[in-house]
């Protein structure tokens, strides 16, 4: 009998499942379908450099349908209703799919129109467009006030705010232009990043660069006359540029079909991964509400446990194992140094030490990204 | 003892980890009206500072931060 599983989405973590599970599955034993409509693959993490200059952005881009090992199908269709009871899944295209397991990876999405005046004020690099345009605007900056920041939580890679603070530091540096420009950094939690231990090395290496921080910042308002953001908390900062993360929610169908309220993150069992009482509903990478950073890095580890678990069921062997919250990522602290975090639902990152060799491990991570962490072979 | 005053709006946030319970808390209160008690139920310690501190950073009143079996319940009230 062949076993049906269906992958929704087509970006970091739909790819890697179903790569990760071809390599795992006998054809004649699974049959893999993935259902995307993504214009492009883009490893967004080099948003951190296109917009400065140091990369070109043609080395970040794929055309999905090839970044699928053979014997995967692959679908350009958009999901329009999940029904998990009666395991049927509508598309656009008026097509239903059914499935013995399905493996929900649809991401999360920008949706800036919920702060009035962001697309006129305010830039951000977690698009390919966002990030050209970026590039374009800060050609043409010559001094003065730059405010960055995130404008909600949670956002896909909690470091990148930060990270790009510290790029842009070195990019203004460099034009000769940094002593004309104020640096500010503003952030929702009473520190400059989620993790306690990190923010402390980081806030210290803020104040090493001059990069002024507000803590306890939730955007409330931006108003493009005063050119002023303004918090929730009741401060407000004016700016002369503005750089944001545009607010993030879960997908509409994903609300749409009951799986989610009105934010849109799935509430799945954060050791297992699957959605409610289903034993064959998994749920990986940013479609999840878990306490752990949205990001490719993570979608990779919940993948390489997700992968084995169904592969080891569909053979008959059933080992318990649990997903346990790991994670790894490199964060650039600026003049091409960057340290590495390895962390879990109950493991924090420990030492903290900057390098030249870490930073090459980011410099280079979208050919390993497309080469081999996507592929499924590491 | 003073009777706590009862919360117009409880936040079970217990299970979830920083920075979940301080932005539940956020929500609810984005939602709320003036003098609403908001009561966030938490079981993740560091909230505790958090909540506290944003609490205090917003020009709201914080009622009070309590023990209980297994969770800690952070009162504030909604003074703006």
């Amino acid at each position: 009998m062949v076993t049906n599983i269906l992958i929704l989405g087509d970006g970091a973590a739909g790819t890697i499942m179903a790569n990760k599970l071809r390599f795992l599955t006998h054809r004649e034993d699974a049959e893999i379908t993935v259902i995307g409509n993504s214009k492009y693959h883009y490893f967004k993490p080099d948003g951190i450099h296109i917009p400065l200059g140091i990369k070109n952005y043609r080395d970040s881009v794929k055309n999905p349908k090839f970044l699928f090992n053979y014997g995967i199908n692959y679908v350009r269709d958009s999901v329009t209703r999940i029904d998990v009871d009666n395991r049927n899944v509508s598309t656009q295209s008026g097509k239903n799919y059914t499935y013995d397991y399905l493996v929900i990876a649809t991401g999360d999405r920008l949706v800036p129109e919920e702060i009035e005046n962001f697309d006129r004020e305010a830039h951000h690099f977690y698009t390919l467009e966002g990030s050209l345009e970026l590039k374009e605007k800060l050609s043409g900056f010559n001094g003065g006030k730059i405010v960055i920041g995130p404008s909600s939580i949670p956002y896909q890679c909690p470091p990148a705010p930060y990270e790009f603070a510290f790029q842009l530091d070195r990019y203004l540096r460099r034009r000769g232009i940094r002593d004309k420009t104020e640096l500010h950094y503003i952030f929702p939690l009473n520190r400059v990043f989620t993790m306690e231990n990190v923010s402390n090395y980081v806030q210290k290496l803020f104040d090493e660069k001059d990069i002024i921080y507000h803590t306890l910042f939730n955007l409330e308002s931006i108003d493009a006359q005063k050119k002023t953001v303004s918090s929730l908390e009741g401060e407000d900062q004016k700016y002369d540029f503005l750089i944001l993360v545009p607010p993030h929610k879960g997908q509409q169908v994903i609300t749409e079909s009951g799986l989610a309220g009105d934010q849109g993150y799935i509430a799945v069992d954060r050791h297992h991964l699957n959605y409610g009482d289903y034993d064959n509903v998994f749920v990986v990478g940013d479609a999840t509400d878990l306490p752990i950073s949205k990001a490719g890095a993570t979608a990779h580890f919940q993948s390489e446990y997700l992968s084995g678990r169904i592969a080891s069921e569909i053979s008959g062997f059933v080992a318990e194992e649990l997903y346990d919250g790991s994670v790894a990522c490199t964060t650039v602290t600026g003049d091409e140094k960057a340290f590495t975090l390895y962390f879990s639902y109950t493991r924090p990152p420990r030492a903290l030490f900057q390098s030249k060799a870490d930073y090459l491990l980011k410099w280079t991570s979208a050919d390993t990204y497309f080469s081999g962490m996507l592929r499924g072979v590491m | 003892m003073e009777e706590q005053e009862k919360p117009t709006k409880v936040v079970d946030a217990r299970g979830s980890f920083c920075p979940g319970p301080l932005m539940e808390l956020i929500k609810a209160y984005k939602s709320a009206k003036t003098n609403d008690v908001i009561s966030l139920y938490s079981t993740d310690t560091g909230t505790k500072k958090d909540a506290a501190a944003w609490i205090n950073k917003s020009g709201n009143q914080l009622i009070g931060v309590f023990d209980r079996e297994g969770y800690y319940e952070i009162v504030m009230k909604k003074t703006k």
